[in-house]
Parts: C-alpha cells; sequence; structure tokens
C-alpha cells in the first residue's frame, strides 16, 4: 500500500511544473473554456466524490477501520449546511460550510466508537447502524427539511464575501478550490505522526499500542477527520452538484459507490481516490455512448443500469485479486514505463 | 567481537555443553563491564517479579516465578516450547495479567502493567511474530518507536506549528541514528513488508531501540533468521546494552548465541522456572540438564525453532 505519491518520484521542480500546470487548467482554461456540460455532468460531482473518497480513504485505507456508513455523513453535511444557512441566515456559507463537516465530524465519532471493539466486517455491520439512523432520522423528523413533506431541500445559492457562484462554472470552481484545499490538509495529516499512527493501527494494532500509540484517540480521529471530509463532501453534492436533495439520495448505494470508488481507484493513496472518483463518474458515460453506439435502441437506460453494475462488480473482484493497490498502482506503472526509458537514456 | 560471535553461532550448530564452555568467557572478559556490574549490584533492579502465576483455563503458564534483572544486564529466558517464555514478555509487558503476583518496573509495582504507558516507562518489546508495520518504509516504521513522545494534536500538525516541527525534527534525527546504527541506512526508504524477514527482524529491533529504552524485552529475536543474520543480530544486542544502555531480556532457543551474550539466564520448564544464574552455573545445573540440555531433548527443541 503505497503511500507515497508519484510527484514524489520526480524532481522537485518538475512536480511543481506539474502542479502548476494543472491548476492553470483545472482553474483557468477549463471554466473559461465554458464546457458547461463537462463542469455540470462531470467535473462537479466528480470533485464531490473525490472529496468523499478522499475521506473514507483515511478511514478505511489508511487506518484500516472499514464504514459502510459514509453516504449517512454525506447526508448529515449536506443537511448541517442546509439547516445552518436556513436558521442562522448571518453566517458566511464557508462557515456553514466549516460547522456543517464539524457536526458529521461529532457524530462520525459516535458511531466510531464501536471500532474500538469491532474490527473488520463487524466493525462494517455496525457502520451500517450509522446509514440507517441518519436516513431514518431526516425522514422521520420535517424539521430537517424545513417540514418539506417529502424531506426533499433546495439548495441556497452559493456565495462567499459577496461573490455567488451561480452557472455551472461557478459552482465548479467553489467546489474545486474547496477539494483543493481539504485535500491539502489532509495530505499534511497523513504526512505527520497522525497519518503513521493511522497506518500502524491499520498494520498492527498490538504493536501499536505497546509503543504508545493512542488507540482511542487515533480510531477516533480517524472517524472523526474522514466523517468531517465527507460532510463537506456531502455539502458539495447537495449545493454545486445536484442543488436539490432528498435523503434517499443518501442511501446504502451511495456508500457501496464510495467504497468501490476507493477499492478501484487505490487504499491508502489519496490519487487512488481522485482516479477510482474520475472512474465511477466517467465510465457510466462512456458505458452508455458505447452501449447505445453498438446496441442502439435495445440500451435503455435499465440495461445500462444493470450493464454498470455487472461491470464495476466484476472489476472490484478483479482488482481484489489481481491488483489490490488498484488504478493508481497501474497508473504508477506506466508512469514508470514511460519515464524509464528516458531516465535511462539520461545517464 | 564479532569473531567471538561468529564462533558462537557455529558451536550453535553443535552439542549444547560445549558451547558454553567454548563461551563463558566472552561475555566476562571486558574489565569496564565487570565493573558497572559490580556498581549495579547495589542498584535497584530495573525489572522484578514476584511470585507471579498465570493460567489459561486450568492450564498453568507460569508458576511462582520470581525474577530480577539489574541494570545493564543482559537476561535470557530459555526453556522448550510451550514453557512460558512468551506468556513471560506479555505479563512484564501488559498483555497478560497475572492470576497472582507483581510486575516491578523500577519502583512501581503492577498487578498488570498499563500496555500503553510501556512506553512512557521506558520499555520496548519485539515480538516473537514479526509485528513491524508492513505498509510504513522503514524510516517510519523507526519513526513509530517515538510515538509515544509526540504531544502535539493534530492540528498542530497540520499546520505545523514550532512545538509540532521541533519533536518530528527531534525524532527524526533519533531514528536516523538507530538508522545507522544498525546498518538499515540503505533500505530506508523501502516498504518494511517488501523485506527479507532478516531485515524485517533489525526493523523491528530498530524500532524498539529508537525510544532508548531502559529495559528491552525481545522474544527470540533470531529465530527463523539466516546463520550469518543471527549472528550480525545477537552483535546489535550487544551493542544496544553497550552503546545505548538497555537492560535486555532476552528468549531465544539457540542456546549457543544465548551462552555467548547473555550475564544471566533463567531456564523455564512448564512453567517454572527451574534454574537461574550465570551461564556456567545454568550449565552446570543438573535439574537443566535433565529438563534442556540433556542430548535427548536437544533435537526436540532445536527442531522446535
Ligand atoms: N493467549 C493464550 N491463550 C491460551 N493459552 C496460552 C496463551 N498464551 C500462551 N498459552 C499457553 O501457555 C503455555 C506457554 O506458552 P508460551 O508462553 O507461548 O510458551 P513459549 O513462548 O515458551 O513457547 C502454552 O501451553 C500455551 O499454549
Ligand atoms: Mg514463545
Amino acid at each position: 500500500m503505497s503511500a507515497a505519491p508519484s510527484t514524489a518520484q520526480l524532481s522537485p521542480s518538475a512536480g511543481a511544473f506539474v502542479i502548476a500546470v494543472g491548476a492553470a487548467i483545472a482553474f483557468g482554461a477549463v471554466p473559461l473554456l465554458g464546457f458547461d456540460y463537462l463542469m455540470d455532468a462531470v467535473l462537479t460531482p466528480f470533485l464531490a466524490l473525490a472529496l468523499a473518497a478522499v475521506g473514507l480513504n483515511l478511514l478505511t485505507g489508511y487506518a484500516g477501520q472499514v464504514s459502510l456508513g459514509s453516504a449517512a455523513f454525506l447526508a448529515v453535511g449536506a443537511y448541517a449546511t442546509y439547516n445552518l444557512h436556513l436558521r442562522l441566515p448571518q453566517l458566511p456559507l464557508l462557515v456553514d460550510l466549516v460547522l456543517a463537516g464539524l457536526i458529521a465530524a461529532a457524530i462520525g465519532i459516535v458511531f466510531g466508537l464501536p471500532s474500538l471493539r469491532l474490527r473488520g466486517f463487524y466493525l462494517a455491520v455496525s457502520t451500517l447502524a450509522a446509514q440507517f439512523f441518519v436516513q431514518w432520522a431526516l425522514t422521520k423528523f420535517g424539521w430537517f427539511s424545513n417540514d418539506n413533506p417529502s424531506g426533499v431541500i433546495d439548495a441556497p445559492v452559493l456565495s462567499v464575501a459577496g461573490f455567488t457562484f451561480t452557472g455551472p462554472a461557478g459552482r465548479y470552481v467553489f467546489s474545486l478550490s474547496v477539494v483543493v484545499v481539504a485535500t491539502f490538509l489532509t495530505l499534511r495529516l497523513l504526512r505527520a505522526q497522525s497519518g503513521r499512527n493511522f497506518i500502524a493501527v491499520r498494520d498492527h494494532e498490538l504493536a501499536a499500542k505497546v509503543i504508545g500509540v493512542p488507540l482511542l484517540r487515533t480510531k477516533l480521529l480517524a472517524f472523526g477527520v474522514s466523517s468531517f471530509l465527507i460532510g463537506i463532501a456531502g455539502a458539495l453534492w447537495a449545493f454545486a452538484y445536484l442543488r436539490t436533495v432528498e435523503p434517499a439520495g443518501f442511501n446504502l448505494d451511495r456508500s457501496f459507490q464510495i467504497l468501490f470508488i476507493i477499492i478501484i481507484g487505490g487504499l491508502a493513496s489519496l490519487r487512488g481516490a481522485f482516479l477510482g472518483a474520475a472512474f465511477i463518474v466517467v465510465f457510466p458515460l462512456i458505458l452508455s455512448r458505447a452501449g447505445a453506439a453498438l446496441l442502439g435502441g435495445v440500451f435503455d437506460s435499465g440495461v445500462l443500469e444493470m450493464s454498470q453494475r455487472i461491470v464495476v462488480g466484476a472489476l472490484i473482484i478483479a482488482f481484489l485479486i489481481a491488483e489490490p493497490r488498484g488504478l493508481i498502482a497501474l497508473w504508477d506503472r506506466l508512469w514508470r514505463a514511460v519515464t524509464r526509458p528516458a531516465a535511462v537514456r539520461n545517464t | 567481537m564479532t569473531a567471538i560471535a561468529t564462533d558462537a553461532g557455529v558451536l550453535a550448530l553443535e552439542a549444547a555443553p560445549a558451547q558454553g564452555r567454548a563461551l563463558a568467557p566472552a561475555t566476562t572478559d571486558t574489565p569496564d563491564r565487570r565493573l558497572a556490574q559490580a556498581a549495579d549490584c547495589a542498584a535497584r533492579p530495573v525489572l522484578a517479579l514476584s511470585d507471579i502465576a498465570l493460567t489459561f483455563g486450568g492450564v498453568a503458564a507460569l508458576r511462582d516465578i520470581d525474577l530480577a534483572v539489574a541494570p545493564g544486564e543482559i537476561c535470557a529466558v530459555i526453556g522448550p516450547n510451550g514453557a512460558g517464555k512468551s506468556s513471560l514478555l506479555n505479563v512484564i509487558s501488559g498483555l497478560y495479567r497475572p492470576d497472582r503476583g507483581q510486575v516491578w518496573l523500577g519502583e512501581r509495582a503492577f498487578a498488570q502493567v498499563p500496555t500503553a504507558e510501556l512506553a512512557a516507562h521506558g520499555v520496548a518489546r519485539t515480538f516473537q511474530n514479526l509485528a513491524i508495520f508492513k505498509g510504513l518504509s522503514v524510516f517510519d516504521n523507526v519513526l513509530m518507536g517515538l510515538a509515544h513522545r509526540v504531544r502535539a494534536g493534530f492540528l498542530r500538525q497540520i499546520i505545523g506549528s514550532p512545538l509540532a516541527r521541533r519533536i518530528e525534527a527531534e525524532n527524526r534525527a533519533a531514528a536516523e541514528d538507530v538508522i545507522g546504527f544498525l546498518h538499515l541506512g540503505d533500505v530506508r526508504e523501502r516498504s518494511a513488508g517488501s523485506l527479507p524477514y532478516g531485515l524485517q527482524k533489525r526493523v523491528e529491533l530498530a524500532r524498539a531501540l529508537v525510544a532508548r529504552p531502559t529495559l528491552l524485552l525481545l522474544d527470540e529475536p533470531f529465530a527463523g533468521v539466516t546463520l550469518s543474520e543471527k549472528l550480525e543480530l545477537s552483535e546489535h544486542v550487544r551493542n544496544a546494552r553497550d552503546l545505548y544502555g538497555a537492560t535486555i531480556v532476552l528468549i531465544e532457543h539457540d542456546i549457543g548465541v544465548v551462552m555467548g551474550l547473555s550475564d544471566r539466564i533463567a531456564v523455564l520448564d512448564n512453567g517454572s522456572k527451574i534454574a537461574d544464574g550465570t551461564p556456567d552455573e545454568v550449565k552446570a545445573d543438573q535439574a537443566v540438564i535433565d529438563a534442556y540440555l540433556g542430548v535427548a531433548h536437544q533435537d526436540v527443541t532445536e527442531l522446535a525453532v
């Protein structure tokens, strides 16, 4: 489970160059060139899912605590942001967002408490409690959705310091900024002692305890930070992408989707979370185009959904067996194959 | 030193009593070590066990164990498989709670040692089965041995506060030091899980040493490694005491290595301590010869490794 990013294999200046070019394209070229469909239907949901996957990967990939409750924390983030905005209108949106993340973190810590006793499969089952409890509470208590009978909420306009992010480009840039900052801070955490503690607890809990890693604090920190990130991802999903959400949108399927993203992308790799999210977002689009081209009218949405599930399921099995480190391992191998001949020539 | 250790390893393959004789001088020939030991006699033991008993569902793993380990001593615990050696270390490190008796770490007595505070009490250990962090680099594994020193909270770590940065720098320097000491420099960035078994054992030793423990507990540190690695590792253990000042309790099957390395040997058989003394004393002990060193038993214990 290599946690080292591939930029570490580049020289620092080359790494900085790659980042600069990437930033220029992501923040500049894409929104300015006005690929509205791309931003609306692909990039914005990709960013929200990627952030959720970063959060789950911290918990599951790094700290080794399996969770099936991701969608619950997405929902908490979305509904908390909505209610903070509605009921405390004087608070700036960014504060709402952080507070919503903290609320998700608090709930994540509560549902993380069983991790002190349970591991693996049993812990995963216990995190289902979060999944079902949150969905039940949001449907049961009308207060959360401001007494909308169906529990649906409509997104407020995203605005920061008087600047509103309305169109596809605005919502994309807003998401991108939030995701970049959150990922950067997560990376710093993972590279510090806390990040090493996560992996130590994952790889050998008893040895970690003997050398003085505080197990309780480490696990709850993982649950807290993970839920914080997923909560913020939920707010992005709801307000930057869908703009109207209902509790059913955060069901168990969504939890599994995020788990699949990190398995396919690569456990214990932040780049893997992004790669996996990109795959999960782009893959159905490609599949539907390809299906329609090959099979024409037979390939309706029902067939699309079914074939999508089959292919994703097969891929999960394939990855778990053949490459447990996911797409990112394939990517790194490809990258090395491309760069090594050059390195040989240079020496 | 290396030459002597080599002899020990070669002899280890032969009959046990002969090795002890050949090696007896090796442990006691350094004058300053003797002086240090003489001075230590008056000192309080780093580790003392009084009347420890432990049972598992009616099976006695340890019976009435008393043991005192003086500062700077290398104390070996030997005995056939299932004698209770690992159980003893687990009691000392608080993983098992004895039914009876107390564990003294320096001045403090415990009915059960609090494992989470072990590092803070200056105790480090390794495990019979490898217990490294496979997903971390060698360097980060070693750094983990100082996890208990990191007092900066996670927010401070994220923003990189002066406190967090200072602790990180201190710990990195200490880890660097041990990496050099155990010759792990060539593999410091490799992921620990990808190394051969012998090197992984060394990484675990480095992780235990980095905190400069006053008491170091090693459960079969040489088991399953090649002969040359065994000799090298035993040299490192000796250096851990000589250069880092650690008091060491060591479990080992290979009597040859034990005789050459230890100041004291405690022999366990079937949960009871049947002998305790210098290598020479233990070697001459009739109970030990009967229970353990006897030629008839020799093959059994060596195979059991
Ligand atoms: N966790 C445990 N549960 C049950 N029995 C145990 C446990 N640990 C050790 N024992 C038993 O205690 C006895 C001593 O085992 P151990 O301390 O591992 O011996 P050694 O390390 O000398 O080979 C054995 O009979 C073993 O089966
Ligand atoms: Mg044992």
